[in-house]
């Protein structure tokens, strides 16, 4: 389970960030914790919208994402910091990511009230409309007089206190399961994907046969593409197009591009298609995704596409057992999205990562438990994303 | 006659609340100076560690300081007071008092029906905090819902029964103001909790 931790506090010194990184790394066996920091988003004025900045939609994308969220909140005046509300209301505006999101207060302060008057403040800011976030009821932690609470290593040093946070975790991930099946049930359906690619976007180079077998060189020849030892600039580096070709071809795994209008744009070519973990061929780049991947597969195809459109996940991950027990081959589609958090495509990346985990064991004496069960089926069979699934040069 | 700053409880360029406070301020001009004070440019507090506060907080300190009190008017954001008028008490309250027993009126202005009810009561526990320690003038509302209908084009109210009702109120914080002053024996002790308390001195 994945939580994002907001730092209610924008101070540089701050017991409420102590408090998530303490709980991060504490109870890493419940969940897993992303700590956000709050210091660069700006003070919310209604009059000079900034949604569409980094930092907002940042932490937007990253809520979405997360099952959960933590909020740690101080006490200033009697009430939360204005960073924290400034945040909220932004979030709260044009876009809404907190809404039916599962949520958690915790707060510490330095004296003996442990932010009560934040916290209960902080519950009436998310039931606003607005807002809508889901904030489990009870189930308080109050960290007062903080600053003796924690030991030179940043520990929490009584005991007490670590296993009372440890029920009331364990009661937020059950809070969590709970609200997420509430929520599944209502979950509108996503918007029908264009896998034939009908439309172009910004990017689309027009007036080429995507089906061309030589659609690279006839598009390439289109817009001029530079090549061979034209520099390239990049954030953050210069190369030469055949120093990129050189950098993707020596990445460990197989790695495909596909735009957010869903054409198949890359592959870090190598190897030949009987070779390759996902077979593909070079005739095969420029393709809509349809045209691709077998007709049985495309209800999965748009289902993947779906989900990392929507922000339901950010990464889809599909394990292939059919290359037998000497391979771990996992499928990953993971969702790329440029720095305001515009949805730009899949990239998706191929590996056996068993020579990996060899090397570890090796290294650390550990062993893998159990057996390793070269029959058992893809993890998100309820889709249908099987090894099936993938692009096919047998298409 | 009086001195009141009216402290507008947004940074938005459109704001009822403000539309309010310049009502009031032309309404009982024969009662009382009024000057309006923005929060609009104030930097995102954040306790600098070496406790200084901009300028700008420093000027509108000097100005609550001078005035006989304060008239807040808030909107209501997420069910609170927005995050831009958290923001100025937190400078305003930060190493200097100017709060410390101020006679405080509360008014609010929203949209839909409830009048910035919720923010109101946020508020006078803002107000209420150690290094605020305003006197809030007690069992006093005055919530203006609908308030994008509240006003005709010359800036006046136009419901009569508002008006009526803030002239009430107002004469009573003109009373309140004078009784504050007499409000002595726990000044002293108001002001040195507000300079004792520190972040650090645990």
């Amino acid at each position: 389970m994945k939580f994002v931790g907001i730092v209610g506090s924008n101070a540089e010194l701050s017991y409420n960030r102590k408090l998530l990184q303490f709980i991060k790394t504490q109870y890493q066996d419940l969940f897993e914790l992303d700590v956000v920091e709050i210091k660069d988003i700006p003070m919310f004025n209604q009059s000079d919208d900034q949604t569409n900045t980094a930092p907002i939609q940042q932490l937007n994308q990253k809520i979405l994402a997360a099952d959960g969220v933590i909020i740690a909140t101080p006490e200033h005046n009697h009430t939360i910091s204005a960073g924290l509300k400034s945040v909220l209301e932004w979030l709260s505006f044009k876009i809404h990511p907190l809404e039916n999101k599962p949520v958690m207060i915790v707060g510490a302060s330095y004296y003996d009230q442990g932010s009560s008057r934040a916290q209960l403040h902080l519950r009436q800011i998310l039931d606003a409309p607005g807002v809508n976030a889901i904030v489990m009821p009870g189930n308080e932690f109050l960290l007062g007089k903080v600053k003796e609470k924690f030991d030179e290593n940043d520990q929490l040093t009584d005991t007490n206190t670590v296993k009372f946070l440890q029920g009331v975790l364990e009661k937020f991930v059950d809070f969590v399961r709970l609200v997420n099946r509430l929520e599944a049930r209502k979950e509108e359906p996503l918007p029908k994907e264009d896998l034939y690619v009908t439309d172009t976007i910004e990017t689309t180079i027009e007036c080429v046969d995507m089906a061309a077998e030589d659609w690279v060189e006839q598009a390439a020849a289109k817009v001029n593409a530079v090549e061979g030892d034209t520099y390239v600039k990049l954030n953050r580096g210069i190369l030469t197009v055949d120093q990129i070709n050189t950098f993707l071809a020596s990445m460990p795994m197989e790695l495909t591009y596909a735009d957010d209008n869903n054409q198949f744009l890359y592959y870090n070519y190598t190897k030949e298609a009987e070779d390759m973990l996902a077979d593909r061929v070079p005739g095969q780049v420029g393709n809509p995704l349809a045209l691709c991947h077998p007709e049985r597969s495309l209800t999965s195809v748009e289902w993947v596409i779906q989900q990392l459109r929507s922000g339901r996940q950010d990464v889809v991950r599909v394990h292939v057992p059919t290359h037998g027990p000497d391979k771990f081959v996992v499928h990953n589609y993971q969702a790329m999205h440029d720095d305001e958090g515009n949805y730009k495509g899949i990239n998706e990346y191929i590996l056996d990562f068993k020579p990996i985990v060899d090397w570890y064991l090796q290294q650390t004496g550990l062993r893998l438990e159990g057996e390793i069960d070269a029959g058992s089926g893809a993890s998100q069979q309820d889709h249908g994303v099987d090894a099936g699934s993938g692009a096919s040069a047998k298409a | 006659m009086k001195h009141f700053i009216g402290l507008v409880g947004t940074n938005s360029d459109h704001s009822t609340n403000r539309q309010l406070l310049q009502f009031i301020q032309s309404h009982f001009r024969e009662h009382a100076t009024i000057e309006l004070m923005e929060i609009k440019s104030l930097p995102v507090f954040n306790k600098p560690e070496d406790s200084s506060v901009p300028t700008d907080v420093k000027e509108m300190a000097e100005k609550i300081e001078q005035a006989d009190g304060v008239i807040i008017s808030t909107p209501e954001y997420d069910h609170a007071v927005p995050a831009s008028l958290m923001n100025a008490l937190n400078w305003l309250s930060y190493g200097i008092y100017p709060f410390v027993d101020k006679p405080v009126m509360i008014t609010g202005a929203s949209y839909g029906t409830l009048g910035s009810s919720r923010a109101q009561a946020h508020l006078r526990q803002i107000l209420d905090a150690p290094e605020l320690k305003a006197r809030i003038m007690p069992s006093s509302e005055f919530l203006l819902a609908h308030s994008l209908q509240a006003f005709n084009e010359d800036n006046q109210l136009v419901d009569p029964e508002q008006i009526e009702k803030l002239e009430g109120l107002f004469a009573d914080f003109v009373i309140f103001v004078d009784l504050v002053t007499q409000l002595v024996h726990a000044h002293g002790s108001n002001k040195k909790a507000a300079e004792n308390f520190s972040w650090d001195n645990l």
